[in-house]
Parts: structure tokens; sequence; C-alpha cells
């Protein structure tokens, strides 16, 4: 009867660790980019990212469905990144330079240099403008979803994204001139 | 680079970037290190559970062995009243026959006297 129960329940555990896996797979690098954006640190990114999909591990009986657990990742995601930069800045200079001496400052090293020069610019938007940026850009969420993952209000997320849109064109604007005379 | 096209431009730059290859094998170990310790936490918990069943087990057994001999006892005590009140009640049946017998003897003996 225990040996038919201990079965049952390794049956279980294989269920959810594949349920698991695949959900990891699928999701680890909207986690990590999402992470990055916000922290502009790969160590630290990476860090949360693990965290986010540890908490996943714990709630994973709750996702009721592929669309669920993306929003739920979403949501954590931001909001570990959102207390992580709150630590930071509680902390002050000395995480900076633990940060660098242990993960490095993300160097700019994706695309094309002016994407990278762009998301650089995009480090230096307040917290809660770059967060509504990269929902939009990155996720490609319609200012309503983005209400809903931040758990803030329409009208401010509205704000938020023509604000930090018009201030990054601005920087982008006197920033990278030198580029757009080289094109 | 003119800006006109800014948003898609933003939207270019902002593509996701593959995770770190060292990120899974940390939350698999991590998840591996969490199961070990829930798997080791469930069974001290077990354990310590089977300890007081077996303690509340013994309490139960000893308090019925030492009730068993309480009305074990008493039920002897009582047999050993009964028996003795027997005896009283044999005794007295012996002495009332004497008794008896006696007054006999004696009427008889004041009749004869007469």
């Amino acid at each position: 009867m225990t040996g038919e129960l201990n079965r049952e329940f390794e049956q279980l555990r294989d269920f959810e660790r594949r349920d698991f896996e695949r959900l990891f797979d699928e999701h680890q690098s909207m986690v990590f980019s999402l992470a990055l954006r916000m922290t502009g640190d790969r160590g630290l990114a990476e860090e949360i990212a693990q965290d986010v999909f540890m908490e996943l591990d714990r709630n994973l009986t709750k996702i009721e469905s592929a669309q669920h657990a993306i929003f739920w990742l979403r949501r954590v995601t931001m909001s570990r990144s959102t207390d992580a930069l709150r630590r930071r800045r509680v902390r002050g200079t000395d995480l900076w330079v633990e940060i660098n001496e242990s993960h490095g400052v993300r160097e700019l090293e994706s695309g094309s240099p002016l994407a990278d020069r762009i998301e650089a610019l995009l480090a230096t938007l307040p917290e809660a403008q770059r967060a509504a940026i990269i929902l939009r850009y990155q996720e490609d969420l319609t200012p309503e979803e983005i209400a809903s993952t931040l758990g803030a209000p329409l009208a401010t997320v509205k704000s938020q994204l023509q604000r930090g849109l018009k201030l990054l064109r601005a920087k982008a604007e006197s920033q990278l001139k030198e580029y757009i005379r080289a094109v | 680079m003119p800006f006109d096209d800014f948003e898609n431009e933003l939207r270019d730059s902002l593509k996701r970037e593959p995770a770190p290859a060292s990120l899974k094998r940390k939350v698999m170990e991590a998840r591996q290190n969490r199961a070990q310790l829930h798997l080791t936490r469930t069974s001290a918990r077990q354990r310590s559970r089977m300890i007081w069943f077996e303690r509340i087990a013994a309490s139960l057994v000893l308090a019925g062995v030492a009730g068993g001999a309480v009305v074990g006892h008493y039920a002897i005590e009582r047999r050993k009243g009964e028996e003795a009140k027997q005896q009283v009640f044999t005794a007295l049946r012996v002495t009332n026959h004497a008794f008896e017998v006696m007054n006999e003897q004696l009427q008889r003996r004041d009749k004869s006297s007469q």
C-alpha cells in the first residue's frame, strides 16, 4: 500500500518536473530579458530569474493555463526587479562596487550599435517609465495588459508610456547625433 | 538615422535576449536541493509523529493494564467478602440449631420434673 502511494507520488513529481522544465525552457529568455532591462546587470538579472523560477516551482499547482503562467512570470519578474532596485538604492554605492566586482555591469553586446545605445539610454529612464516601456516594446503588451501586469491604473500606465517615450526620444536625439550624422 | 520610426527601432532594440546557459543548471540544482530538503523534513516530521503515536499507544496500554488490575483486585476482594459472609451465615445457622436442640432438651427436662 505504502509502496503504491510512493510510486504515485513519484509519478506526480515527475509530471510536475516535466511541466516546470517545459515552462522554464519556454520562458527563461522572457524572464531574464525583463530582469536584465530593469536592472541593467546580467548577474543580478540571473539571480532574479532564478528566484522567479523557484517561486514558480512553489506555486506550480496554482497556475491555471499557459496564459496565466506568462502573466504570472511577467508580474513576479517585474516585482522582483523593482525590489532588487530598491535594495540597491538602500545599500547605495557599496552594492554597485560589489556588483561590478562579482558580476560585472552589463556590457553593450546585443545587436546593432544603435540598438545598444538606445538600450543604454533606456536604463537612464525613471523606473516606472522604464517598466512600462519594456513591457510595451519588449513584450508587445497593450497599455491595459501593462496596467494589469504592474497592478497600476490604466491612466498612470498610459502617462508613463507617453512620458517615457518622449524622454527617451529626446535623449536619443541629443545623445545619438554622431550616429545620425554618420548614417 | 531618422527618428520617425523611433518606436520600431526601440522594438528592435528590445528583443528578448537568451538567458545564460548557467541559469537552467542553477535553477534545476536549487529545485533538486529544495525537494531533497522537503523530503528530509517530511520524513523527520513523520518519524516524530510515529514516536508520539508510540508514546500515546504505550500510555493507553499502561492505563488499560492498571485499570484492569484495579478492577481485578476489587472483584477478588468482593468475592472474599461474599465467602466470609456465607461463613458467618453458616456459623449462625449452626449456633441457631444448637440453641434449638438445647431448648428442646430443657423443655423435655422441665416436663419430666413436673
